[in-house]
């Protein structure tokens, strides 16, 4: 039976700004704890082909994750969905097949996986995550209670949405353009995720 | 004319890794600088914590190779507290790693280095990748891939009680020991990854050795290296990915030094550049010579080649037979082809199922006596393994409280660090001529030499969007006057 929202925090806990999505997993993990149908993994360290048995099954999966941007302001959030991340799929990660390429062989092979429609991706401007540290930046930590605020209430939005079951989605909204309360801002023109010159940046409040 | 270029090493490209190639007047490659990211602080974060966490913090410093970095600590904690483990706590320990090295070496060849030959090395990037070696091999293939991957991690889970992050090693031992019921489980799964690693090894023979121009490339092409080799031996001189002496052999095949892991100070040391935080280990008798190949290198590479390179046979007898064949193929031993690093990956797993095999019929291995409890502080320890990437060294010491004092750690990347600077600028030269336009085909012949170090750039390898970081710029004059760089777009 396939199972419905899974959280995934993504990061390291003693990298300092790399454990805001692990930070925020557990956080609105707890305050979503009224919803029996999300599950939370609040510390996922794997990536590529791993992932894969951890978004099995699932319909629809939330990535809080940080990221790096070109100029961009600690703190700052952005939103996308998987299907930002298309383009990717074409590239080599370092070690292992990307998150996007694992998904498509995910697909390929048949695994039971969410569409790219139904993955949401947070991701959390940062400032240091090369320093060992467990303890975030006091940018960052200034920061903190209002993008979690934010997150908070979009994926509220995001379980209202219905979400179809993977294989009508497979079959009819998989390559829809996505669509997020305010336009499609989010979303690279091309398509694609372009974190490195700001493009993805959302504009605040969602 | 001579020009210096300073490089800041603080610039950082979200984590690209970055070439800088300095042309000279006449537009032939003069320098090159590899620039990555580097994690920091860790010495600073553990001291003053107790010496027995540290086996659990450092599985934080890579998401990649948890358990090398879990291993080599618990090896270092040990002797902290007088050294002394179980030999069934060592024979587990050893277990695990076998099928940690399955896991980790299956995913490289096939997401990383089977797209360079199954695919084809002047293809398309577009299709050089899992997606496009499962298109050519069969969807049946990558679903084995998918499973061979799952059970390995599995097995890990079984032994360990996790397959990331372990908590399992302890001062003296292990938390857990094997009961009979998860023997039983763990024992088809074995015999499926021979199988499954008997077949990759037949891949390889058919896709690459069946194709001179593959061979070509790997014994021929612009990615060889004159230095020296580094690996962990047992008693007899074959690989051993646990425990056991660090032998160093040079190009030629003939023992340099072999030493324990506590001598490690004496034999090796780490030059510091002004343009990289990355230090680059080389051989402390010898002292720096500098990026210099041959008699007079004072640097070492240390990679699956390397492993295979010291080591005078394996350990069991199919991995045996693997390795005479790759070492006649590739024209005797040692090997200076890094390319046949793909090769090595293959023949080590071979010794890693018939480890596990062995494991699995072993009768003490069910035992109950899987640690003993220290019970005195001795204060320093060294614990070397053989991460997948390179030889792997802790070392701490702690104050008599057991309160950790210093960290020093070598990881495996950084053993080959300047390798990886030396075959990049090889490559530049090959691609980069006075008078030729250099095109994007740069990027694909700069990837696959240091893809074949599987190096560990930044353990953030979750990073968003998850792609090959790699940026080249080339300066002629102190301008910059092209940029190759893979993106998204």
């Amino acid at each position: 039976m396939a199972r419905h929202t899974l959280i995934l925090g993504m990061g390291n806990p003693i990298l300092t700004d790399d454990a805001v999505g692990v930070r925020l997993a557990d956080d609105i993990g707890t305050a979503l704890s009224d919803h029996p149908d999300v599950d939370v993994m609040a510390e996922c360290s794997v990536g590529g082909l791993n992932l894969l048995e951890h978004l099995e099954g699932y319909r629809r999966v939330v990535v809080m994750d940080a990221i790096h941007t070109e100029g961009g302001e600690p703190g700052s959030c952005y939103y996308f969905k998987a299907t930002s991340l298309r383009p990717t799929a074409n590239l080599n990660n370092i070690h292992d097949a990307n998150f996007a390429t694992a998904l498509a062989l995910g697909r390929k092979l048949g695994h039971d996986l969410p569409t790219d429609d139904q993955i949401h991706i947070f991701a959390v401007e940062v400032l240091d995550d090369l320093t060992f540290g467990s303890e975030l930046t006091p940018e960052l930590t200034q920061a903190y209670p209002g993008f979690r605020e934010l997150i908070l209430a979009g994926i509220r939005r995001i379980l209202t949405e219905p979400i179809l079951g993977n294989q009508e989605a497979a079959h009819g909204a998989h390559d829809r353009t996505e669509r997020w309360p305010h336009g499609d801002s989010s979303t690279h023109p091309r398509g694609g995720p372009r974190p490195v010159t700001g493009l993805l940046r959302q504009p605040r409040p969602w | 004319m001579s020009r210096q270029i300073i490089i800041d090493p603080i610039t950082r490209l979200e984590g690209h890794g970055k070439i800088q190639i300095i042309l000279d007047d006449e537009g032939a490659v003069e320098d090159c600088y590899f620039q990555i990211p580097e994690l920091r602080g860790f010495e600073r974060f553990v001291e003053g914590r107790p010496i027995e966490e540290l086996p659990r913090i450092v599985t934080r410093i890579c998401g990649v190779c948890p358990a090398s970095h879990h291993l080599a600590s618990a090896k270092a904690v040990d002797g902290c507290f007088g050294g002394q483990i179980p030999p069934l706590a060592a024979k587990l320990r050893d277990m695990y790693y076998h099928a940690h090295y399955i896991h980790s070496h299956i995913a490289h060849f096939y997401a990383l280095a089977a797209p360079d030959f199954v695919v084809g090395p002047g293809a398309d990037p577009a299709q050089r990748n899992i997606l496009g070696v499962v298109a050519k091999v069969g969807r049946e293939i990558g679903e084995q891939v998918i499973t061979a991957r799952s059970q390995a991690q599995r097995i890990q889970t079984i032994i360990g009680g996790r397959s990331t992050h372990p908590v399992w090693c302890l001062p003296g031992g292990v938390s857990k020991g094997l009961t009979s019921d998860e023997l039983d489980e763990i024992k088809p799964m074995v015999a499926n990854l021979a199988g499954f690693v008997t077949f990759s090894l037949q891949l390889f023979r058919d896709v690459v050795l069946g194709n001179p121009e593959y061979v070509d490339l790997i014994l021929n092409g612009p990615y060889t290296l004159d230095l020296h080799n580094m690996g962990l031996v047992d008693e007899n001189n074959a690989p051993n990915f646990y425990d056991g002496l660090v032998r160093v052999v040079d190009f030629e095949g003939q023992e340099i030094c072999k030493y324990a892991p506590d001598e490690y100070a004496d034999h090796v040391a780490e030059h510091v550049e002004p343009w990289t935080y990355l230090k680059f280990p080389f051989l402390k008798q010898r002292g720096w010579q500098g990026f210099v190949e041959g008699p007079d290198t004072s640097l070492y590479t240390a990679t699956p080649l390397s492993r295979l390179n010291v080591a005078e046979r394996m350990a069991t007898p199919r991995a045996q037979e693997a390795y005479e064949e790759m070492f006649s193929t590739l024209g005797g031993r040692p090997c200076k082809a890094l390319l046949a690093s793909h090769w090595a990956r293959l023949v080590e797993m071979v010794q890693n199922y018939e480890m596990l095999q062995q494991y699995c019929d072993d009768p003490e291995i069910t035992g109950d006596q899987y640690r003993v409890v220290p019970d005195r502080i001795t204060g320093e320890g060294v614990g070397i393994v053989e991460a997948m990437r390179g030889t792997l060294t802790h070392h701490y010491t702690c104050d008599e409280n057991g309160l950790c004092t210093s960290a020093n750690l070598i990881v495996g990347t950084t053993n080959n660090n300047a390798a990886i600077h030396m075959v990049t600028k090889k490559v530049a030269a090959t691609m980069i001529k006075p008078g030729v336009e250099p095109d994007e085909g740069i990027l694909n012949l700069v990837e696959m030499a240091f893809r074949s170090f599987d190096p560990c750039f930044s353990c953030a390898t979750h990073s968003l969007p998850g792609r090959m970081p790699l940026k080249i710029d080339l300066i002629q004059g102190g301008e910059i006057v092209h940029t190759f760089q893979r993106d998204a777009s």
